[in-house]
């Protein structure tokens, strides 16, 4: 019980710490009040046009369509994350040595480090993105079943950054993983559903994504919040589908540890 | 012409710089080329799915797409490296050493930060517009000619933002994310205009005319050009003019750190 407390204290101070720092580039993380709103009145644009007088495309109406966006747009600044970036920098400038003699796991730091950055975007970004959609759009953004929803969200940002932690992690082989991170990029804008909903692909490709981390940290959530779950042909409960991603979320962080051993086996340090 | 043969130096010294490391080089491009490859996706599953841009068929937009990244590739080959150079220079307080050059600092940068991995953008963009034009074909000789006039003005305007964008970086240090804010507003130019309404389709043709990004010049090969879109290359011309002058003006703003 005290080991579990002492993490939680840990955590809450690496999250503190980097709220503060994070608060000095606020105006950076404002950009999505202007950024956000504009890339959905596109999205609100063209799919009122593709739509015109009602009727389903791919399973979808319009009011359904327009909601997916809303909210995959407003999911993505909860889960975002920059772990990839971060390790590999102190991979490939050797300043991983001081974490890797700190009495704290650097995969548990990094991960306290996006609860402190995600917890302040959800004030300076979530929240007020979705007010402005809601009030300029006139769109209904609450979600389904809540608890549901809340506990997919979390999934899908903790489903992001192990992925993120494994890419992070190949610089100990790679050095510079700047291709590799820009490959995942690639894929996760296709396959995580950011630019279309996913049912939108042949069959087969969405059969795939089951076996893929990219849905888990957009489509499934934005789906959860919609209260229906479809892909490939099949249809999922809402406690089924979220029990997928929490399985796929267990076997992340079960590859980010494996992956994280054999790369110890790796690291050589020198100096200070 | 001096700075012609100044920038056909510089270039050649970019590509050798960036042959220096060929596997990074030959990678980079390959994704750059993949991940423009895949900027249609979204409207060829629409068209799959049995729906449509209303007015327009499949090959039309996707000539509409090509034309965009055809533009905006070859201004960000040009330009892009202003904005990451200047971003540099200004978070490390650096930049008089581009002052202290024997030109003037935007030309210097321009000829400088040739960005040769952004062929494979110019790549997948010349093989969209030459794969949808197959389909479409060219409507006359004389829209040649106008592609050509509305093709310039697009590349005018994205000279513009790309100067603004990098002049913003002299007030807003080390913000990454200045590309995101301008990149929002020239989404409205990947698409046909005419699905939006009326005062958005006006915002896009003369106020900040991203239009002529893509929509514009792909009308004209299509003969579906209105002779608004003519008068749109004025504001286009003024555009790169405001750049240039914000970014010379902005330059006056820096704050060194001595040494």
């Amino acid at each position: 019980m005290t080991k579990i407390k002492q993490k939680l204290d840990t955590c809450m101070t690496v999250a503190r710490v980097t709220v503060k720092e994070y608060l000095a580039y606020r105006s950076h993380m404002l950009v999505s009040l202007f950024v956000g709103p504009v890339y959905f009145a596109v999205q609100y644009f063209i799919w009122g046009a593709i739509y015109g007088d009602g009727g389903e495309i791919a399973g979808f109406e319009y009011t359904q369509m327009i909601r997916y966006f809303g909210i995959t747009a407003l999911i993505g600044y909860l889960t975002w994350g920059s772990a990839d970036w971060n390790l590999s920098m102190l991979i490939r400038t050797g300043k991983f040595l001081t974490f890797a003699l700190r009495p704290l796991h650097h995969r548990f730091f990094a991960l306290s480090q996006k609860i402190g950055h995600r917890s302040l975007a959800l004030f300076l970004e979530f929240i007020p993105c979705w007010l402005i959609l809601m009030a300029v759009f006139k769109i209904n953004l609450f979600p389904a079943h809540l608890g549901w929803f809340i506990l997919s969200v979390l999934l899908a940002s903790l489903i992001h950054f192990f992925i993120a932690y494994c890419i992070g992690l190949f610089s100990f082989w790679l050095v510079k993983t700047d291709g590799l991170r820009m490959a995942y990029w690639l894929f996760d804008s296709v396959f995580a559903g950011f630019l279309i909903p996913l049912v939108f692909f042949p069959k087969w490709m969405q059969f795939i994504q089951f076996f893929l981390p990219f849905q888990y940290t957009s489509y499934v959530p934005a789906m959860v919040f919609l209260g229906e779950y479809k892909l490939g042909g099949y249809e999922l409960s809402l406690p089924a589908i979220v029990g997928v991603q929490a399985l796929a979320t267990l076997t992340m962080f079960v590859v980010s540890e494996l992956m994280y051993r054999a790369a110890m086996k790796r690291f050589t340090a020198v100096g200070s | 012409m001096r700075f012609i043969k100044l920038y056909g130096k510089c270039i050649k010294i970019a590509i050798a710089g960036a042959l220096a490391y060929r596997l990074n080089f030959l990678l980079t491009t390959l994704l750059a080329t993949i991940l423009n490859a895949l900027f249609p996706i979204v409207t060829i599953l629409i068209y799959n799915a049995g729906a449509s841009f209303p007015g327009w068929d499949f090959y039309e937009v996707l000539l509409i797409q090509g034309v965009f990244l055809l533009t905006s590739n070859l201004a960000y080959l040009m330009f892009d490296g202003v904005l990451w150079t200047t971003m540099q220079h200004v978070r490390e307080g650096t930049f008089e050493v581009v002052l202290l050059k024997p030109l003037s600092p935007l030309t210097y940068l321009v000829s400088t930060t040739f960005t040769p991995e952004i062929f494979g953008g110019v790549i997948a963009g010349s093989v969209l517009f030459g794969f949808s034009l197959f389909f479409t074909g060219v409507s006359s000789f004389a829209a040649i000619g106008q592609f050509l006039l509305l093709f310039a003005g697009g590349f005018c305007l994205m000279a513009g933002l790309c100067l603004l964008m990098s002049a913003t970086a002299f007030k807003w240090v080390d913000n990454g994310r200045i590309p995101e804010i301008y990149d929002s507003v020239m989404t409205f130019g990947k698409y046909p205009v005419t699905i939006f309404p009326q005062a958005v389709r006006g915002a896009a043709s003369f106020v900040i005319p991203v239009a002529m990004i893509g929509f514009f010049p792909a009308s004209a090969l299509l003969d579906r050009v209105e002779i608004a879109a003519f008068f749109a290359v004025i504001p286009c011309v003024l555009f790169m003019l405001f750049g240039i002058w914000v970014y010379n003006k902005m330059i006056k703003l820096y704050e060194g750190v001595g040494g």
